[in-house]
């Protein structure tokens, strides 16, 4: 498998020069990324995942560990020739208008003329900002910059796209705009990494994701994978179980529906065994079905309740 | 090394957005009326002066307007040049593109020099025009004083460059003017340190303090020619050349340091 992004054992400690502070924002990370795929990035605020992409894109340097990108380094010239990135909340030269931003950034990467007006063009009408061309980025609204950002990073037609929360600041339409894009990339061939806390976009586009809590990753798969290890059966009997319920493997749930019924919350895995054990009691088993688990139940189950961020420590 | 082609055109990207913030930016076209005023107050401080002292007073202020006005923009705008982007976060755009951070740092530095090339000829002219107006005859050597008014500008713009590699605009700022009030010494200090007697004669701490200034620091009085302007002693092209030079050299140095501290930042 041709691996486009391979990050290993990344970590990265936050210092604060006078206060003798430190904040491990990262801490470990291992996880790679297909060419082809659409991966997301997922993880309660502060766990680290704009931190991770600074580092893929060479913005930060790791304090541990390695990053590679296309089989490159992060930030090295041919790499990033190839790569297109949004930053989280972009910012801009507000003083000129979209076209002339592009332009400077079609300067760098050495895009022709008659080539870079073309594709200016094109970016900017995609992401709808065709009447606003010519307007000063000064005046432009959070969700407009953030089409602007989106354009920019397609500029020099990458084969991987970083996009850290690309649906931020979007009406359902541009959200729905972008989702559309991401796949439309997919379909060219292109690889797309993005971070997003809108489950349901993830759940629609990615191929595989990793949920990162406190600058570790807490799962790392498929879609169907995460969300089948978190698969619940529910059965519901009817009769006395001789013995305690919370001894069986695999229980989550023991709910009294009435003197004879009970109503199990069970874990796939272990349904059968349950089962076996249920009707060796001769109790009646009066119906089995299926609790799928959303990705936004994993995610909170996951980044649970709490305070968020890495935890300063005095070094 | 076919990126090697690429160095100029990076460079040359990142200088003309460096440019075009100058002229869209109202700090700078005030300073660019600030500078028509200076010359026009010359103009009636030439008036109050008796009348053969005019001539020289419209040159020597003249001249020392400008230079010091070159002298305000590069510190002002250099010390902002880096902490702007960082502040304002611009740079994770533009350091997210295939570009080294040193070209960055060079093509912003270009830039500015571009800017201070432009403010002397603006100021030039209206230097000139005040002469003309008050039909004082034209030396022959000032377009050589001008260059060297701008060279010491670029030479100030290295040194802003780097203070700001690693201190905020104002430390940067306040550095950055103490090594121009410092380096326009540095003659004063070479005489008095070789004097008998003095304040640097006789604290060995003060004389210490004094020659590691005239050795650490570019030496900014070959850069000022308005005596010799007055005077009519020619100014040679072959001199300015080796100012250009010693401008250079500094550059480098300066350009040097803040490269290498830039290069190990964290945008975070
Ligand atoms: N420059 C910095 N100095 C110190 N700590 C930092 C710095 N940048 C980030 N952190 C800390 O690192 C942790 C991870 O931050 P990061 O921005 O990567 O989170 P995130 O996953 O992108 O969160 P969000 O979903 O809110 O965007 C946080 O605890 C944050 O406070
Ligand atoms: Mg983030």
């Amino acid at each position: 498998m041709d691996d486009v992004i391979v990050v290993d054992g990344l970590r990265k400690v936050f210092r604060t020069p006078f206060r003798r502070r430190r904040v491990e924002a990262v801490k470990g990370v291992t996880f790679s990324v297909r060419r082809g795929e659409i991966f997301g990035f997922l993880g309660p605020n502060g766990a680290g995942k704009t931190t991770t992409l600074k580092m893929l894109v060479g913005l930060i340097r790791p304090s541990a560990g390695r990053a590679s990108l296309l089989g490159g380094d992060p930030g090295a010239i041919e790499v990033m020739s190839r790569v297109g990135f949004l930053p989280e909340q972009p910012y801009f030269y507000d003083y000129l208008k979209p076209t002339e931003l592009m332009d400077i950034f079609g300067r760098i990467f050495g895009i022709p003329k008659a080539e870079r007006r073309r594709r200016i063009d094109m970016l900017l009408d995609r992401v709808g900002l065709a009447d606003s061309k010519n307007r000063i980025l000064r005046k432009f609204s959070k969700g407009m910059l953030q089409r602007v950002g989106i354009a920019q990073a397609l500029l020099n037609d990458p084969e991987l796209v970083l996009l850290d929360e690309p649906m931020s600041g979007l009406d359902p339409v541009g959200r729905r705009e972008i989702i559309d894009l991401i796949a439309e990339l997919k379909s060219q061939g292109k690889t797309v990494f993005f971070s997003s806390h809108i489950l349901a976009d993830i759940e629609r586009l990615c191929d595989r994701v990793v949920i990162l809590h406190k600058g570790v990753v807490e799962h790392a798969g498929t879609i169907q994978e995460l969300l089948a290890s978190g698969d619940r059966k529910e059965i519901l009997v009817s009769g006395s179980f001789p013995g305690d319920w919370a001894r069986l493997p695999g229980i989550h749930g023991i709910d009294r529906m009435g003197p004879q019924v009970t109503r199990l919350l069970v874990e796939s895995g272990f349904a059968n065994d349950i089962l076996r054990a249920l009707l060796d009691a001769r109790m009646e088993i009066l119906q089995v079905a299926d609790r799928r688990i959303s990705l936004e139940e994993l995610f909170v189950r996951t980044a649970g309740v709490g305070p968020v961020g890495a935890k300063e420590v005095t070094s | 090394m076919k990126d090697l082609l690429g160095i100029p055109r990076r460079i040359a990207a990142i200088s003309r957005n460096t440019f075009i913030e100058a002229a869209r930016n109202r700090a700078f076209v005030g300073l660019g009326i600030a500078a028509m005023g200076l010359v026009a107050s010359s103009m009636a401080v030439s008036s109050l002066a008796i009348a053969d002292q005019m001539a020289r007073v419209l040159i020597d202020f003249g001249l020392f307007a400008i230079s010091l006005l070159e002298v305000v923009i590069a510190v002002t705008m250099g010390v902002i040049l880096v902490y702007k982007e960082v502040d304002k976060k611009t740079f994770y755009l533009v350091l997210s593109k295939p570009i080294r951070r040193s070209e960055v740092l060079a093509g912003k530095f270009f830039g500015l020099v571009g800017v201070l090339a432009i403010a002397v000829l603006l100021m030039t002219v209206a230097w000139v025009g005040s002469l003309i107006l008050r039909s004082v005859p034209l030396k022959p050597d000032m377009p050589q004083a001008l260059v060297l008014a701008w060279l010491q500008a670029v030479l100030i713009t290295s040194v802003a460059l780097f203070f700001s590699s690693f201190s905020s605009p104002i430390l940067s700022g306040v550095f950055t003017l103490g090594v121009y009030l410092a380096g326009s010494s540095v003659p004063v200090l070479n005489d008095l340190l070789s004097l008998k007697k003095g304040a640097l004669a006789s604290s060995e701490a003060a004389r210490f303090v004094a020659q590691t200034a005239t050795a650490v620091l570019p030496d900014l009085s070959i850069f000022n020619v308005g005596k010799e302007l007055i005077l009519g002693i020619p100014i040679s092209w072959g001199y300015v050349g080796a100012a250009g030079a010693y401008c250079l050299g500094w550059c480098l140095l300066f350009f040097g340091l803040a490269c290498l501290i830039f290069e190990r930042r964290d945008f975070a």
